[in-house]
């Protein structure tokens, strides 16, 4: 923590703050009433947080919908949050954009409480809810406008916006005759007003087809290679594996895992699954798999066996199924998947 | 409340305004008010000539407390609940834009539809008719549109403080209906209450009536506002054949718009207080 004096450009009086280097402070001049923000100068130290979630809790009548849950999103990662259909991550993400009232705990984006800087936390957000909706009779160039000025962002990027998400050809229709996949796109392209740093997505590729999912995760790589910080709840668990750095499992409104996906799978202690294909297996487990110890699940699909063990033991494995007479055509390691770990987790708090 | 950021006020009542204008309901009723003044008119004329503005009034008047607070209530009752059930809000919300800054935009921009609605429907009605017709207090005709107005903005403010308070759009529904009949029937309420007092009907009719009874307008907008259009043609006295009823002193023009605004600004700030604590 360094202090700084600063002079008011108005009044030239001259106030003292305290604060980190790269952080922004909001200050009022007590002599003028003057409000502006000061930059402490220096660089953010690497590793800083984006968005810090503090001992967030939110109860809705008699339930605790988020039961003091806390996690940080480090500047330009991407955090999957995930979590079964009413776990509470809509209302963690609500809450991080002050939509709804937290009844405990504190919330910071890029440096800014969201309930004492809720302007300042919002400019640089881009956001995308779950359930998107509009505006039925105006057209995506109007809906784009209306959102530009409340952001205070030229409205020349609203064409380019709408022909980044492909909606170019809709630009003289009413948002009211959209398709659920057109509105989607709209969402995404409305979140790219202003060039926010932090993203905050809802089930992103809900509702789009095969084409436009992969247009949306390409650009959200695109986003955050840019350095953008992005969180995203998604129910698709190998999309969510296939892009997050880091991610975090809530259940019943609290926190069950945060980590790299790798990690989880380790502390979980999931395993790798081998995928053994024979000429002969005809759907039946060989007795000298079924009898052997160091395997933690077995399966037969046709002439494919699939085979959960520890590294230590595929060999013994394989040797063993030559051993018997089987013809070994291929093998597959498949790393352990984001469900696995998620499956585990839940399966363990009894969801 | 913070501060305001007017810019902010202006571009959601710009959207409100742009969104709404063209809702078929309020073009509709746009329509029937024109023809309704030309309508009004023609009755109160004679020989299938225009009647004068003033007594184009008296006939509108009745009509008119009708059809304002009913457009002021399509377009206010689901402004907010409508929008939080929908997602439109959890948009809106996440810019940087303040509820109050919200909330005031809206009835801004709700209020520009009800203005150029009334503007239209009356004020072209009005011009084709004091140049048809001639004579007639034509300022008399501008407070009639002023007071309408301020009537359509009354409705709107209650619609939205309805709006606020429900969660659901198809109970503020429910709430307009009886924001729309509460207007409606407190003047039989109070009638009501007269004779269970031990006045009769008769008493109503010829003026033999207590000071209390009065007060029967401050609590329906809408007989609050004909007695302001009275007040505004230079009324104190009403005669239909042997009915002859003096409007009280207490009852002036100062006080009938003090209680507008009261009507006003209570349902607005209490649409704040709401919306404030609402989750979205």
């Amino acid at each position: 923590m360094t202090s700084k004096t600063v002079m008011c450009p108005k009044c030239k009086h001259q106030i003292t703050i305290e604060g980190n280097p790269g952080e922004k402070v909001i200050l009022t001049c007590p002599n003028c009433n003057l409000k502006g923000v000061f930059t402490f100068p220096g660089e953010k130290p690497t590793g800083s947080f984006s968005i810090q979630v503090n001992g967030l809790t939110k109860i809705f009548k008699d339930t605790k919908a988020v039961n003091n849950i806390s996690f940080n999103v480090k500047s330009g990662e991407i955090f999957g949050f995930l979590g079964p259909n009413g776990a509470g991550k809509t209302t963690t993400l609500k809450a991080m954009l002050g939509l709804i009232h937290m009844d405990s705990g504190n919330i910071k984006i890029n440096g800014f409480d969201i309930t004492k800087n809720s302007k300042e936390v919002k400019c640089g957000i881009g956001y995308l809810p779950e359930k998107i909706a509009f505006y039925d009779n105006l057209t995506p160039v109007q809906t784009l406008n209306f959102f530009c000025e409340l952001k205070g962002v030229d409205k020349s990027v609203v064409k380019p916006l709408l022909k980044e998400v492909g909606l170019e050809d809709a630009i003289n229709k009413k948002v009211g005759n959209f398709s659920k996949g057109m509105l989607q796109l709209l969402g995404i392209a409305q979140t790219m007003i202003g060039n926010p740093s932090v993203y905050i997505l809802d089930e992103p590729t809900s509702g789009l087809d095969a084409r436009w999912v992969k247009i949306v995760r390409d650009k959200i790589k695109k986003l955050n290679g840019q350095g953008a910080t992005i969180m995203f709840s998604s129910h698709i668990l190998s999309e969510v594996q296939s892009l997050c750095d880091r991610v975090a499992i809530i259940d019943k409104g609290k926190i069950v895992a945060e980590d790299t996906v790798p990690n989880l799978n380790k502390s979980l202690k999931i395993k790798p699954r081998l995928e053994i294909y024979t000429s002969n297996l005809n759907g039946k487990i060989p007795d000298v798999i079924s009898k052997m110890g160091g395997i933690d699940a077995v399966d037969v699909k046709e002439n494919i066996l699939y085979v959960t063990c520890d590294y230590s033991v595929r060999v013994k494995v394989i040797s063993a199924l030559e051993q018997a007479g089987f013809q070994i055509k291929d093998i597959k390691t498949v790393d352990p998947s984001l469900e696995e770990a998620f499956m585990k987790l839940l399966f363990k708090e009894g969801a | 409340m913070g501060s305001i950021n007017s810019k902010s006020v202006y571009c959601v009542g710009k959207k409100e305004f742009l969104d709404n204008i063209r809702n078929k309901w309020v073009i509709v009723l746009t329509t029937i008010l024109f023809l309704l003044v030309i309508l009004f008119s023609y009755l109160a004329g004679a020989h299938g000539r225009l009647g004068n503005t003033q007594s184009t009034v008296i006939g509108l008047i009745g009509i008119s407390s009708i059809l304002i607070p009913l457009i002021a209530i399509i377009l206010g009752f689901s402004t907010i609940s409508g929008e939080a059930e929908s997602g439109s809000f959890s948009v809106v919300l996440s810019y940087p834009v303040t509820r109050l800054e919200v909330l005031l935009g809206k009835f801004l921009g709700l209020g520009s539809v009800i203005i150029v609605s009334i503007l239209i429907g009356f004020g072209i009605g009005g011009i084709i008719i004091t140049a048809l017709a001639g004579g007639g207090s034509w300022l008399g005709y501008l407070i009639f549109i002023v007071l309408t107005i301020l009537l359509g903005l009354i409705y709107l403010s209650l619609s939205i403080c309805i709006s606020a308070f429900f969660k659901r759009r198809i109970t503020s529904i429910g709430g307009g209906l009886i924001m729309f009949f509460w207007g409606m029937i407190m003047s039989s309420v109070f009638a009501g209450i007269l004779i269970g007092t031990g006045h009769s009907i008769k008493d109503l009719a010829t003026g033999n009536i207590p000071s209390w009874y009065w007060l029967e307008n401050f609590l329906s907008p809408t007989d609050l506002n004909q007695l302001a259009v009275m007040r505004g043609f230079g009324i104190s006295n009403i005669r239909m054949g042997e009915i002859s009823v003096t409007l009280p002193d207490f009852l002036n023009t100062g006080v009938v718009l003090l209680v507008h605004l009261v009507w006003l600004i209570i349902p607005l700030f209490l649409a704040y207080y709401f919306f404030k604590k609402r989750d979205i």
